[in-house]
């Protein structure tokens, strides 16, 4: 039988060996363990799908792990900027979106493009320049883009069928026509809306606006959602909400309850990235599995393409990181052309155009000529700056007080030019 | 002689000191360590511009200024005004009146009260999800059930005061049994025995309840009305998850214009003040409470 002294004796080794443990293991793996922080879409990218398991040739030459730390849109970012401002980052590569970075935090970044000097990536000029100047601000590349997530339009063939209508609309009044006539009662009671939109950011609200010729800020950070097209377009929304063709609660969607929405045939139309097209499609969420259907976005106004939103998912390198080589070396590698391709397959949107043109991409996902087309006239929802987060949200304010029937929808998009106005670099 | 028995009185009073010093001394430096710096950091925050990646500036009151000046800071403030005392008082008549009525005899009395305790054992985040889509338009089953019965649904996505309304009732949900419990324990200790010379003097039920019964449980009523005001002034969980604010930042309260301050605009100073200004806030509304309390504990005394 143990005496007490034993006893304690134990308990005080086990004591010691947990406060020490962590410390130590964390001291050992520092080295040859890489900290990402991104979201869930970029871990599966990379690793999971028809493309393979990209980080585990890379593993197994570096000799090194990667730890996948992953959080939603907003903590991505949130918690990239927290470690990047840290003394001493526990993060190696960060994931950031690009309308929630700009010039004030480029100081907690690698410049990439010194990194590019010393061991390039191959072809890095295939990535569009509009991706690369979204995450690039004083001349610095603060990330490497990775993931571009394009809107389309996805639209439920059964509903359409069930309406008579054969085919997705050419046009943005075509669309908005049949979004009024797929508003309707089905037979089982469920209540379908025409059009499903989020609203928690301008993202899907701006493809309407500038599929009648507005915008809300442009490249060179001109506040034009003032200007009668873009009050053409609000007014539409605005319709379209008082009509009840856009569902009452519009306003409190985010993505993932357009998502439901679509999945469960509450919702006839969309517009969303591309990729959503998985979700909406699968089997074993969805009520309509292989009935929803994705093309680009109909034709402006002006009969040119409707600019698609998209939006740019970067690498970035902390300055405070430890294993900056080794973490260039991860950002190179999932670069590569080829690497870009398998993570096309695994349900990434490439930044290289050159993926779409890929025979397994082309034979595997059934949307990649509609998305290389969206891509050709994409833009971001706001160019990078500093307070682009609190003018999107003045926006989204505006646009709900005009939807809410609060304001008109011209005294509401003015009040957007007054209050973002002087938000806007100078 | 003398002498050293008033040293040794001195030096006993000296170890005895530097004891209380020494026991005291592990409680007062967690409180300096986990509440006072944070607090005085806080303070300083704000009256810095500071954000992520770049150095704090000092800018003496520019975000009181700021702050004050911003008519959506207001409407939150009211908000969250209308929101703490329909919560608390609510809350209070809620769990007063349950504690009342369970302290007497009911049957079953272990499964009711099981019942009322039962949503504090639920997650808050999970429980507002719930009640989110018990209301959610079309599908939720509340309002299928309304809508059977012809009576309209709760507009809480669209009407920032239903909004609140169903933020209100859920908080209040979550929250009943912290009070009711606090009312209940008082209760129990009443003595039944001045409770029967009051009635054999002829005191009817409800000048029993208020001569006697209120006034002897009327520090556990303090107790709860405070602990509930410092709470329900931070409320956030239950905005957030219901609307974010929405729509249009029409039901948004202070904590989420905080949060919004803080993590979506990474502005550090405007969230400090934000944040001082809540603490002033549950400060100035605490006061006339504790200082009630310490009268009825001076009174007892």
């Amino acid at each position: 039988m143990n005496s007490r002294r034993d006893v304690l004796k134990a308990l005080s080794g086990m004591a010691a060996a947990a406060a020490a443990g962590p410390f130590a293991s964390g001291v050992a793996h520092a080295a040859d363990r890489l900290t990402i922080i991104a979201h869930a879409v970029h871990k599966t990218a990379a690793t999971t799908g028809a493309g393979g398991d990209l980080t585990a040739a890379w593993r197994a030459k570096q000799g090194a792990d990667i730890e996948w730390l992953t959080f939603g849109v907003e903590a991505v970012n949130e918690r990239a900027f927290k470690e990047a401002s840290l003394a001493e980052g526990n993060a190696d590569v960060v994931f950031i979106l690009d309308r929630y970075t700009g010039p004030q935090f480029a100081g907690m970044f690698e410049d990439l493009n010194e990194w590019q000097k010393k061991d390039p990536i191959p072809q890095m000029s295939e990535i569009p320049a509009g991706m690369t100047a979204a995450h690039t601000f004083g001349g610095k590349l603060t990330a490497v883009p990775f993931r571009h997530a394009t809107h389309g339009l996805h639209y439920n063939t059964e509903f359409f069928a069930e309406k008579g209508i054969a085919e997705p609309p050419r046009t943005v009044e075509q669309a908005v026509a049949l979004a009024e006539k797929l508003t309707y009662k089905r037979g089982d009671g469920v209540q379908v809306y025409g059009l499903v939109m989020n609203f928690d950011d301008p993202a899907t609200p701006i493809d309407w606006i500038r599929g009648y010729g507005g915008d809300f800020i442009t490249s060179d950070y001109k506040i034009v959602i003032d200007q009668p097209a873009a009050v053409r377009g609000v007014t539409m929304l605005c319709d379209l909400y008082k009509k009840g063709v856009l569902p009452k609660n519009s306003m409190n969607l985010k993505t993932e309850d357009v998502t439901t929405f679509m999945q469960q045939g509450r919702g006839a139309m969309t517009n969303n990235p591309f990729n959503r097209y998985l979700a909406y499609n699968d089997a074993k969420a969805s009520k309509y599995p292989g009935k929803i259907a994705v093309v680009a976005l109909p034709l402006g106004v002006d009969g040119k393409p409707m600019p698609a939103k998209t939006s740019v998912w970067a690498m970035a390198i902390p300055k405070n990181g430890r294993n900056k080589d080794k973490a260039w070396s991860l950002v190179r590698y999932l670069s590569l052309p080829e690497n870009t391709i398998a993570e096309t397959l695994n349900g990434n949107g490439p930044v290289r155009p050159s993926a779409y043109e890929d025979a397994k991409v082309k034979a595997l996902i059934p949307y990649a000529a509609a998305e290389k087309q969206a891509l050709a006239s994409a833009r971001l929802v706001v160019p990078g700056f500093a307070n682009n987060a609190k003018a999107m949200d003045i926006f989204i304010e505006e646009l709900g007080n005009a939807m809410l029937g609060n304001k008109e929808p011209q005294a509401a998009m003015s009040e957007v030019k007054k209050r973002v106005q002087p938000l806007l670099p100078t | 002689m003398q002498t050293v028995r008033r040293a040794r009185a001195v030096g006993d009073r000296r170890t005895a000191r530097a004891l209380h010093y020494a026991m005291l001394g592990p409680t007062l430096g967690l409180l300096l360590a986990f509440l006072v710096i944070p607090a005085v950091y806080v303070g300083w925050l704000s009256f810095t511009t500071s954000t992520y990646g770049q150095e704090s500036k000092l800018v003496g009151f520019a975000n009181y200024a700021q702050l004050f000046a911003d008519r959506i800071f207001w409407r939150a403030f009211w908000n969250t005004f209308f929101v703490v005392n329909g919560i608390v008082y609510v809350e209070l008549l809620l769990g007063l009146g349950l504690a009342v009525l369970l302290s007497g005899p009911v049957p079953a009395k272990g499964l009711v009260i099981a019942v009322i305790l039962a949503p504090y054992a639920i997650t808050e985040s999970s429980g507002i999800v719930m009640w989110r889509y018990m209301f959610e338009p079309d599908v939720g089953m509340v309002s299928q059930l309304l809508g059977r019965l012809g009576i309209p649904e709760l507009e809480w996505s669209t009407n920032p005061v239903a909004t609140l309304f169903l933020a209100s009732t859920v908080a209040i949900w979550h929250h009943l049994p912290f009070t009711f419990l606090i009312l209940y324990a008082a209760l129990t200790t009443v003595p039944r025995e001045l409770l029967e010379a009051a009635r054999i003097d002829g005191a009817s039920a409800w000048q029993q309840f208020r001569l006697i019964t209120l006034r002897l449980i009327m520090p556990a009523v303090l107790i709860a009305v405070l602990f509930r005001y410092i709470f329900a002034i931070r409320t956030f969980a239950e905005v957030w998850l219901l609307t974010e604010g929405g729509p249009a930042r029409l039901s948004e309260v202070l904590a989420i214009y905080l949060y919004r301050e803080l993590f979506k605009y990474h502005q550090f100073g405007m969230a400090a003040a934000t944040g001082v200004f809540m603490l002033a806030m549950s400060l100035a509304i605490a006061l006339p409470y504790l200082m009630r309390m310490y009268r009825e504990v001076q009174r007892g005394g």
